[in-house]
């Protein structure tokens, strides 16, 4: 176990530097600079530009950069978006709020799908399956955009059980209390997602030969059920609920701006129109640390359920 | 009165909900299980061998339908058994051992675990009572280095030790009688024969009464102290092994003879021609008819009963009627049956 943790701690490593690497070529070959303002002098640009390592070629400004961020935590400093503020800060006090309905809608999701696709699994074309089916249908064919909107105005603006947008003045509990909406709304794919590939794989599972014999020795089905089957169901679940982490990120984008959330969505879409580039780099850096701690969790999860994994047997 | 069969069938028909129709898997079988005696149950693919070791166990997929016939087990009639009912026999009293043992064993759980939890379950022994006892069941079936093995995983294991943890598994209830469904087909030769070894130890050492089945008559020589030959749903022959191999008298019989190798007719071993009929609509008259050389127009027409042949042997073919033409079996098989008889007595003496 501990050799393959260590090989997963270096490869995503090395994949976090390559992403960073990534981020800011592609940030910085963007056309046009921050500076492109027609009411500056072309000496204060240049002076500007001068500050900000921008007249020496790509590389040097790449060893700047790495240099900044590895030894002072120093991520650049926002020039459009929120000018003279440390990039870091912006993200800093941004990430909270995503990362509150991120994990909010996936820990809502986790229990109602594992239920659902349990009740499906046990009572495979019955009342109860067909039931989860349709639900399951709704959740993956529409957006959550879609459905953010039409909470938004029925349960929110005409019922008024919740309130309409994000409300930052009002202390913590309010602030919790106004962004239940958004997670909601967030909540839904995932827990369509999860109920029907845990449908398929305990069906699967509970059709294996393997559990024909603990019923053979002597088991009940429930305690077959019990004992043989969920951990194996879950094999594939974490293979699928993990980077659902990101897809939701992803999504949230939209979501943050119908619900007027001070997230880190709109954060990148206003930072790359207006070519801040260090805080565009710093945000598109924190999507990706997303997306390889993610995978890093799936192994490492993996190889805690699947010895096979975990001792390097071959996975049939 | 002592009850002389600790398990009878009889009669028993067992059919699945199929797209084109019920397809009539067992269609009236009947078996003795004598206590402390091996019984083999012979037959090609899909002659019905599996459907009636799992209706004896209740293990039937959901889409099968007993539509007659009993089994007696300690005076109970486990066609009318309910779940709970089973809960008390399956594994407890009847043990059964799969065909394959890639996939019997769950992937994920330790191979100590499959087995120690039969103790934990079922008999809420502590986990240090529990690891004792499967260590030894572990040795008992020839597991080196158990303690080691315990905490392994069954992809760590080769085919043949995992058909040994399989036993393990159902020795483990300590059950009066094992089914064994084609315990070796899925094994190399070599190993085959240790794991035959095996369980004719076991069934010797604790007195269990075993139901062997196999499509391999090869193997049940030396196994079974009496032969069950299935077809299509029935038996058709059954007897001791020494009736069936040395005096056969149905023709299905013969033909399975014929395609066992043996040493001399290596060059003219023949495979039983046609295919076994479709069990949706079987036909009509004797279900080999189709595929027999000697087939006679009543076979068409009428299913044979079962004819005696002896105390022990009996078979169903319309060739033992009184008023058949006589019949030899084939020249070829014959003489393979004379070289049996030959090397048996050699054994003998
Ligand atoms: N769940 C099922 N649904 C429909 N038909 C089935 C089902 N299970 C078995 N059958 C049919 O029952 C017949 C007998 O199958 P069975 O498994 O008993 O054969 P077998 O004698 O054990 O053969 P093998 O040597 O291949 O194991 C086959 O024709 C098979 O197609
Ligand atoms: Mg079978």
């Amino acid at each position: 176990m501990k050799k393959y943790m260590i090989g997963r701690v270096i490869a995503a490593c090395v994949a976090l530097f390559l992403i960073l690497t990534i981020a800011f070529m592609v940030v910085r070959l963007m056309p046009g600079s921050v500076y492109d303002d027609p009411n500056l002098a072309p000496e204060v640009v240049a002076m500007l530009e001068q500050q900000a390592h921008l007249d020496e070629p790509l590389l040097v400004q790449y060893a700047y950069f790495l240099k900044g961020v590895i030894f002072e935590n120093d991520w650049g400093v926002s020039a459009k978006v929120e000018p003279g503020v440390p990039a870091f800060d912006i993200l800093k006090r941004q990430i909270p709020y995503s990362l509150t309905i991120n994990v909010g809608s996936l820990a809502l999701a986790l229990p109602i799908g594992i239920v659902a696709g349990t009740v499906a699994a046990l009572h495979k074309n019955k009342a109860g399956d067909h039931v989860v089916s349709i639900l399951v249908v709704l959740g993956i064919s529409i957006p959550s955009f879609v459905f953010a909107s039409c909470l938004q105005y029925f349960i929110a603006y005409k019922m008024g059980w919740f309130p309409i947008i994000f409300e930052p003045s009002k202390g913590t509990g309010m602030q919790i209390y106004s962004l239940m909406l958004p997670t909601i709304a967030l909540s839904l794919s995932p827990i369509a997602t999860i109920a029907r590939y845990l449908r398929g794989e305990l069906i699967e599972v509970l059709g294996s030969e393997f559990m024909v014999l603990a019923r053979t020795k002597g088991l009940t089905q429930r305690q077959a059920t019990i004992r043989h089957s969920f951990r194996n169901a879950s094999l594939p679940l974490v293979n699928i609920v993990i980077p659902m982490f990101a897809h939701v990120l992803a999504g949230s984008m939209v979501i943050e701006r119908i619900f007027s959330i001070p997230g880190v969505g709109g954060t990148l879409i206003s930072s790359i129109n207006t070519n801040d580039y260090s805080l565009a780099v710093a945000t598109l850096i924190f999507y990706a640390l997303i997306s390889v701690l993610t995978s890093f969790v799936i192994d490492i999860v993996l190889g805690l359920i699947d010895p096979r994994v975990r001792l390097g047997g071959s996975s049939k | 009165m002592q009850e002389p069969y600790v398990l009878q069938v009889k009669d028993l028909h067992v059919s699945f909900k199929g797209q084109s129709g019920m397809v009539r898997a067992v269609r009236g079988v009947d078996i003795n299980l004598p206590k402390g005696k091996t019984i083999a149950i012979v037959g090609e693919s899909g002659s019905g061998k599996s459907v009636t070791v799992k209706a004896i166990m209740g293990i039937l997929a959901r889409n099968a339908v007993i539509d007659q016939g009993e089994i007696w087990y300690e005076g109970k009639d486990l066609v009318k058994a309910t779940e709970e009912d089973f809960y008390q026999i399956r594994g407890k009293k009847i043990g059964l051992i799969f065909q394959d043992p890639l996939s019997s064993l769950n992937p994920l759980m330790k191979i100590g675990k499959q087995i120690s939890e039969v103790f934990t379950v079922n008999y809420s022994m502590s986990k240090e009572e529990a690891k004792e006892k499967s260590l030894e069941l572990m040795r008992a079936v020839g597991i080196p280095k158990a303690e080691e093995r315990y905490n392994q995983y069954p992809f760590q294991f080769s085919g043949g030790m995992r058909q040994r943890i399989v036993i393990a598994i159902a020795l483990a209830n300590n059950p009066d009688i094992l089914i064994c469904d084609e315990p070796t087909t899925a094994l190399d030769v070599t190993v085959q024969a240790k794991i035959l070894d095996l369980i004719k130890q076991i069934k010797e050492e604790r007195g269990i009464s075993v139901i062997f089945i196999t499509h391999d008559l090869g193997v049940v020589a030396n196994m079974a102290d009496e032969v069950y030959v299935m077809y299509a749903g029935k038996v058709v022959e059954r007897g001791t092994c020494e009736e069936i191999f040395l005096d056969p008298r149905h023709p299905y019989t013969w033909a399975l003879l014929s395609s066992m190798p043996d040493l001399e007719s290596k060059d003219r071993l023949l495979s039983i021609p046609g295919t076994p009929p479709n069990m949706v609509s079987p036909p009509k008259g004797d279900a080999f008819a189709a595929r027999n050389r000697y087939a006679m127009q009543i076979d068409l027409e009428e299913e044979p009963p079962m004819f005696q042949v002896s105390d022990t042997h009996y078979a169903a073919t319309w060739l033992l009627h009184p008023k058949a033409p006589a019949c030899e079996m084939p020249k070829f098989l014959q003489d393979k049956i004379r070289r049996m008889r030959e090397e048996a007595q050699r054994y003998a003496r």
